[in-house]
């Protein structure tokens, strides 16, 4: 690979993560996920796969589901990062996080970080999705426990919860 | 909840254990520090404290089923407290009682009976004594949430009130009474499961969230002899390990090697995954015994003990006597458990004894081995279990436990190992392959003749792996008697055999969700429909005649009435639609747990609706009604998702799944070689529930997997009227059976012919070249003019330039890319050093920073602008055209000037890259004298008045510093560009294809000036794709131009173009939409990778992700001639992309092998470019492209001794 880079080896890199600036002296090829799980002790994104095939380590980067496993830090940078641990406004849960407590849609719940985190995506952009495009939205999130039949049951009672509420979220990722 | 208890001791508590008490079985102590509460040898199973409080301990670990909650419901409801009083301890050595690994989901069923009893008996012992302190007879008192009083009475008293002051233990009582399911209130109601809100929140602490003060990350380098657990080879093939490999690692505390176990350990967690990359280790070579890919042969081959379970009647004479006789086999392959998570574990080994923090099956066995693996006692060690991804049977967790302790020990802090997805695939021990044989038939009035039934199952326990790597434990094959379960078939067969062939492991295996029952399940269900098609029945019929099990019968009937089964003798009744044919499948089973004749869990039924297409093969599962009786149902709700649990990853592993093995060994290291069922494919799921609450409550967690393969199969048999007895039942093979079509190779579109590999090759023999050589150099040294040095200056005073022209000079940096090959080892800076790969060998970069002695700082004006235009080095010494001077020559003085200015008000570096040595005749620099002398051809080009100024600034750009014929043209057998014709008709650089820019460019679609533009600005434009390897860099640089230069660029590239013969959009339409549809026949093993790791970055319709989504139908190198460009990009990703917008894609190197890199390839050209030849010779390309990257994918060198 050539030696210039977006993804230079030093310097001081700065993003936004749940509201706050942070600024991390790391190198620009650091994974967005080991910063959050290791630096900032953000443990909702997971480590599932590394090759950005099981959604597990799913943040918003801008409002849209990112891998965090495949995001260098040198592509996060300047951009505006929500976790799990973002999406409510403490304390309570954030509709979408509601919803998946209704429906119990968890067996282990380590696929519900990037579950939930597509909902809350996909529920900014169409607030009441069909069928079909909420399994299209969730195709790339992988569940090994079966919890499937739960999950999309939570998505469905959370465009209901958003709809009534009227917190539609229309900015994903943005704390209400 | 498993978290840990207050350890204060409460001020007054009653506990209920099993075993010796020294003080008896029931008696009372004063009050008195005694924090540990199994320190009398007893198990505790209950504790309740002064404030009401009740603890429960298990033995057993959650493992992902919210088993907590059931328990929490069962105690609350013995003792009448709310359930937010309990909390549940679960699997912690040291806290609670040993009740074995948590298998076969016995936790309700088994291991929760004494903790019912215990909470029952502190009920009655508490109520007693609030009938002693109200004086009211124990008859009439009543309890609600933990109060217990006289209906309708003031007077009460509190559980903890009655504790104060006291310390009660109490000798759990086996046989107590329990109360009577008509008195329940708790158990029996669907309560929410307790960890959900932390988990969906980010607050739950899996163990792969555990932190410790002062603790480093680990990795581990396995051995090559990848899942293999056994041979003479384990535990004793390393042979070195290169500590040098890492040394450039930042962060790297320790490599440690104990035999054949391999670790590093670093201060953060990607300094260790780095370092275990990089690290180079050597290996003796290895011969694996069996072939696990050889499926049932393997099997077969494979040295046996038969044990017979079951001889009943006269199997002999049955079989003998039949009139219809029948001999099948049933095949089941060796498949994932594919937990979400890899393992991962926390140790701090410390003097004083070991913790680790665990998300292990079974803590007191794991506790074992890391006493036998340290030889610290037992009672020094302590694991502490926090939830893990769910693991259905055992994975790595153990193996990652042991691999953290000894990392631990040897660095003296705490460390956490957390295994890659790739090790968890291969390492993890599989569920494994099973081969089940009947023999028997139908006597002439259709009943069933006789039932010899045969299975093979080659596991063990699968040993941890440290204790085999570090030699510790003999790596000699054991054999587990696991093949038995649910052996013996439901049916009353009146002539009866089932025999088990125990057997040792072939790949590392061990239980998995369903153990045994699922494949033997497969085999009796699948031959009782083949008997009752045989003898003209309605298979649900034909199962009904021979069941006596009254609950079975019942079960039976519920879910084929459910499903609105319609009795039918013959397969195919079921009308098609278009290719897709439906059919209809039933299967019943009974889950039979633990060692033969084991326990019984849950019956289960299941009616499988499946659509199988006539033409692709693809069977897609439609809907699932599923029955089962679990007796009594502690949490209704749980139960269900179990069950929904149980159908969706059963039918994943029946239609999708089977490790493939290459060499003997595992090949899967990721979801595109294993995939799992998603939510595309999810079946319609309609549960059944039996209502038995006065019965006994079953195990739920397995059960419901049992019937899946046989109610499938049975399916697919009613769909096409053809039997499959191995799974999985994947497109391909259901293809195969139905509908032959010639090889994938044979039905692609007719092979092409090599494409002559012209570029940068030389046209003339290399020995006919090196033979000229000294001519031409005499004749160069004697024909041309020598070139003088020209003396050296003084670094001029960056002040004595303009602002304006050294900011000028940078925008010619830009475009003439110079620090694309000039920066420093870092990226950054000009102190070059890079390597450049040319046939003629390597040229190193040289350092162009204001250096006097490294760089070009006492270079004046006119040794620069000769260097630029004539490339004459300062001293006078020729330089090689990897240094593009050809094109600079063509760039107008004025911009030489200012990149003079700019260069020399950059700041200084004093690094001095490499020296470059080229292969004869280049090897002599004077050789470039003659080489200039034929080739350069100088001076900017006089402007084109017939064109406009954005066209002719455009080529001043182009052909100028842009200097993109340096890599777009081919260059002759003396290295130099092609002109004429072929000038930017495509060239390669350091191994990538740089396509054509002029004429019928290589583009599937053709460039327009917009395309052009938006792909410089941005690296990617949509009808062609996104730029990969040196381009990327080159996009980068040129993001510093003003946009009206690249504009300009574009104007002039895309007037380069031959005029389109059909309109860009209409021919990027067509290439999409014929990529669509899946082509019939695509190679299956290239589309299940596709589906599994590209399809939802790449796919149109996929889901919605950071980055852009090249569409692969438009991908100039998915059209290419040579597919090198493609294999690149898949081997080593795009981490670094032209645009941080353009997200990146992770590399595949280390995750494929060149077999299926090259199924990959065949599919993606069949698929996204049906008109382009098919790629010949795909394995040996792929190798090719990989030999010639820096990090090969497997940094193991294996050797194979010469004797
Ligand atoms: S861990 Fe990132 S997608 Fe799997
Ligand atoms: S709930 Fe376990 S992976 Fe989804």
């Amino acid at each position: 690979m050539a030696p210039t880079s977006t993804a230079p080896e030093s310097g001081t890199i700065t993003l936004e993560v749940n509201g706050t600036a942070v600024a991390f002296a790391r190198p620009g090829t650091v994974a967005l996920l080991d910063l959050l799980r290791n630096d900032l002790g953000l443990n909702g994104a997971k480590y599932g796969c590394g090759l950005g095939q099981c959604g597990a380590c799913t943040v918003l980067v801008d409002g849209v589901p990112a891998r965090a496993c495949i995001l260098p830090l040198a592509v996060a940078r300047g951009r505006r990062v929500t976790t799990l641990e973002g999406l409510a406004s403490a304390p309570g849960l954030h509709p979408v996080q509601q919803a998946f407590v209704d429906a119990q849609a968890a067996q282990c719940g380590y696929c519900l970080n990037g579950m939930i985190l597509t909902t809350v995506a996909l529920l900014a952009r169409n607030p009441s999705p069909g069928e079909a495009e909420i399994r299209r939205e969730l195709s790339g999130n992988l569940c090994r426990c079966g919890t499937h039949v739960e999950i999309l049951k939570a998505v469905r009672r959370a465009a209901e919860l958003m709809g009534s509420s009227g917190d539609a979220g229309a900015d994903a990722g943005r704390r209400p | 909840m498993s978290g840990p208890a207050d350890p204060r001791p409460p001020a007054g508590v009653l506990r209920v254990f099993r075993g010796d008490h020294p003080a008896g079985p029931l008696h009372e102590e004063p009050e008195a520090a005694s924090p540990d509460p199994a320190g009398h040898g007893a198990e505790l199973f209950l504790s309740v404290d002064a404030e009401g409080r009740v603890t429960a301990y298990n033995g057993h670990v959650d493992l992902g089923t919210g088993i907590g909650t059931a328990l929490a419901q069962i105690v609350a409801e013995e003792l009448d407290v709310a359930l937010d009083a309990v909390t549940v301890v679960l699997g912690h050595t040291g806290r609670t009682p040993n009740q074995g690994a948590t298998i076969a989901s016995e936790t309700v069923q088994v291991t929760a009976v004494p903790l019912r009893r215990a909470a029952a008996q502190a009920r009655r012992h508490l109520v007693a004594l609030a009938a002693a302190a109200l004086d009211v007879p124990v008859a009439d008192l009543a309890v609600e949430d933990g109060i217990v009083r006289r209906p309708g009475a003031n007077a009460a008293v509190g559980y903890g009130e009655l504790l104060r002051g006291r310390r009660i233990h109490l000798r759990l009582d086996e046989a107590g009474a329990v109360k009577p399911a008509a008195e329940h209130r708790l158990v029996g109601r669907s309560v929410p499961r307790r960890d959900i809100p932390a988990k969906a929140t980010g607050a739950f602490t899996y163990v792969h969230d555990v932190r410790v003060e002062g603790m480093l990350h680990g990795r581990v380098v396995r051995p090559p002899y990848a899942g293999l657990d056994h041979g003479p080879f384990v535990g004793r093939s390393l042979v070195a390990v290169d500590e040098s490999s890492v040394a450039d690692v930042p962060g790297v505390v320790a490599v440690v090697v104990l035999g054949d176990f391999v670790g590093v350990v670093a201060e953060r967690e990607e300094q260790a995954g780095r370092a275990a990359e990089a690290l180079v280790t050597r290996w003796r070579g290895f011969a694996p015994g069996r072939d696990p890919g050889a499926g049932e042969a393997a099997l077969r081959d494979n040295p046996s003990t038969p044990r017979v379970l079951l001889d009943r009647g006269d199997v002999a004479g049955g079989l003998a006597g039949a009139a219809t006789p029948m001999r099948r086999t049933y095949t089941w392959p060796y498949q994932l458990h594919g937990s979400i998570g890899p393992s991962c574990s926390v140790a701090d080994v410390r003097p004083d004894g070991i913790t680790l923090w665990s998300g292990t099956q079974n803590p007191l066995m794991l506790r074992a081995d890391i006493a036998r693996l340290t030889g610290v006692a037992e009672d020094r060690i302590a694991i502490v279990r926090h939830e893990a991804a769910g693991c259905y049977g055992r994975n790595c967790a153990d193996d990652v436990g042991a691999d953290a302790v000894l990392l631990s020990r040897a660095v003296g802090r705490p460390v956490r190992v957390q295994l890659t997805r790739e090790q968890e695939h291969l390492w993890e021990p599989k569920g494994t392959a099973q081969v089940m044989d009947v023999a028997g038939g139908l006597t002439a009035e259709g009943a069933p003749a006789a039932y010899d039934f045969e299975t093979r199952y080659p596991s063990n326990g699968a040993p941890t792996l440290a204790l085999l790597l570090t030699g510790i434990a003999e790596p000699v094959p054991q054999v587990f008697e696991m093949g038995d379960r649910t052996a013996v078939p439901p049916y009353d067969y009146a002539d009866a055999r089932v025999t088990v062939h125990d057997m040792p492991p072939i790949a590392r295996a061990s239980w998995i969700r369903g153990v045994s029952a699922l494949p033997n399940s497969f085999a009796h269900e699948s031959f009782i429909d083949e008997l009752a098609t045989a003898a003209g029945v309605d298979p649900v019929e034909y199962r009904l005649r021979h069941l006596s099990d009254a609950r079975a019968v019942d079960l039976v009937r519920a879910v084929a009435d459910r499903a609105g089964w319609q009795p039918h003798a013959v397969p195919q009744t079921l009308p098609a639609d278009g290719d897709w044919l439906r059919g209809r499948g039933f299967a019943y089973a009974v889950y039979v747990h633990g060692k033969f004749p084991g326990t019984a869990a849950a019956w289960s039924a299941w009616v499988a609706d499946v659509a199988v297409n006539r033409a692709s093969g693809e069977v897609a599962v439609e809907r699932i009604v599923v029955g089962q009786d679990s007796g009594l149902m502690i949490n209704p709700a749980g139960v269900e998702h179990q069950i929904h649990g149980n159908v969706v990853q059963s039918t994943s592993r029946v239609l999708h799944e089977a490790v493939p093995f290459e060499g003997g060994l595992p090949a899967a290291r990721d979801w595109g070689a294993y995939p799992i069922l998603t939510f595309a494919q999810l079946p319609a799921i309609d549960v059944v529930t039996m209502d038995r609450p006065e019965e006994p409550p079953l195990g739920v967690g397995e059960s419901a997997s049992v019937p899946s393969a046989a109610a499938i199969a049975n399916a697919i048999f009613d769909a096409t009227g053809v039997r499959f007895r191995e799974p999985p039942f994947t497109a391909e093979r259901v293809r195969a059976a139905l509908n032959p079509l010639p090889g994938p190779e044979a039905a692609g579109p007719a092979a092409a012919k090599p494409t002559a590999r012209r570029r940068w090759r030389p046209r003339l023999a290399p020995a006919l070249l090196a033979a000229g050589a000294a001519t031409l150099g005499a004749l160069a040294a004697a024909c041309l003019p020598l070139r003088s040095a020209i003396p050296a200056v003084p670094r001029p005073d960056p002040a004595a330039f303009s602002a304006a022209t050294i900011a000028r000079g940078r925008l010619a940096a830009a475009l003439g890319g110079c620090a694309v090959c000039h920066a420093g080892p870092s990226g950054t800076g000009l102190a070059g050093g890079r390597a450049i790969h040319t046939p003629f060998g390597t040229v190193f970069a040289s350092n162009i920073s204001p250096d006097a002695e490294a760089g070009i700082g006492a270079w004046s004006y006119p040794a620069f602008a000769r260097a630029m235009q004539e490339g004459v080095s300062r001293d006078g010494r020729n330089l090689y055209p990897a240094h593009p001077y050809t094109s600079f020559a063509r760039a107008p003085e004025a911009e030489i000037q200012a990149l003079y200015a700019f260069l020399m008000a950059e700041p200084a570096e004093a690094q001095v890259p490499p020296p470059t040595r080229l292969a004869a005749p280049f090897g002599e620099r004077r050789m470039m004298r003659l080489w200039n002398w034929l080739f350069l051809r100088g001076g900017p080009p006089a402007p084109d008045p017939a064109r406009s100024a954005a066209w002719n600034r455009g080529r001043d750009l182009v052909e100028g510093l842009g200097h993109c014929s340096a890599c777009h043209s081919p260059r002759n057998a003396l290295g130099a560009e092609r002109g004429g014709a072929l000038h930017l008709a495509g060239g390669t650089v350091d191994g990538w294809d740089a396509p054509a820019l002029a004429g019928l460019a290589a583009a599937p679609v053709p460039w327009t000036a917009d395309a052009l533009h938006a792909y410089l600005s941005t690296g990617h434009d949509p009808a062609h794709g996104v730029a990969a390897g040196p381009m990327a860099a080159v996009v980068r640089s040129l993001a510093a131009l003003p946009d009206a230069d690249r504009r300009a660029m574009a104007e002039y590239l895309a007037a380069l173009q031959a005029p389109a013969a059909v309109a860009p959009e209409s021919r990027a339409a067509a290439l999409l939409a014929a990529a669509a549809a899946e082509p019939q026949g695509a190679p299956a093993l290239g589309r299940q990778i596709y589906r599994g790791a590209c399809a939802a970055c790449h796919e149109a319709d996929g889901p919605t992700l950071f980055g852009v989504r090249p569409a692969l139908a438009l991908n100039t190198s998915l059209h290419a001639a040579r597919p090198d460009n493609l294999v690149r990009v898949v081997l080593e990703g795009l981490m670094d992309p032209a645009h941080p917008d353009l997200g990146t894609m992770p590399a595949f190197g280390r995750v494929y092998s060149d077999g299926q890199v090259a199924a990959l390839l065949r599919y993606l050209r069949t698929r996204f470019a049906p008109d382009a030849p098919a790629w010949t010779d795909l394995d040996a390309a792929v190798a090719r492209v990989r030999a010639a990257l820096d990090a090969p994918r497997d940094p193991a060198i294996v050797e194979f001794p010469s004797d």
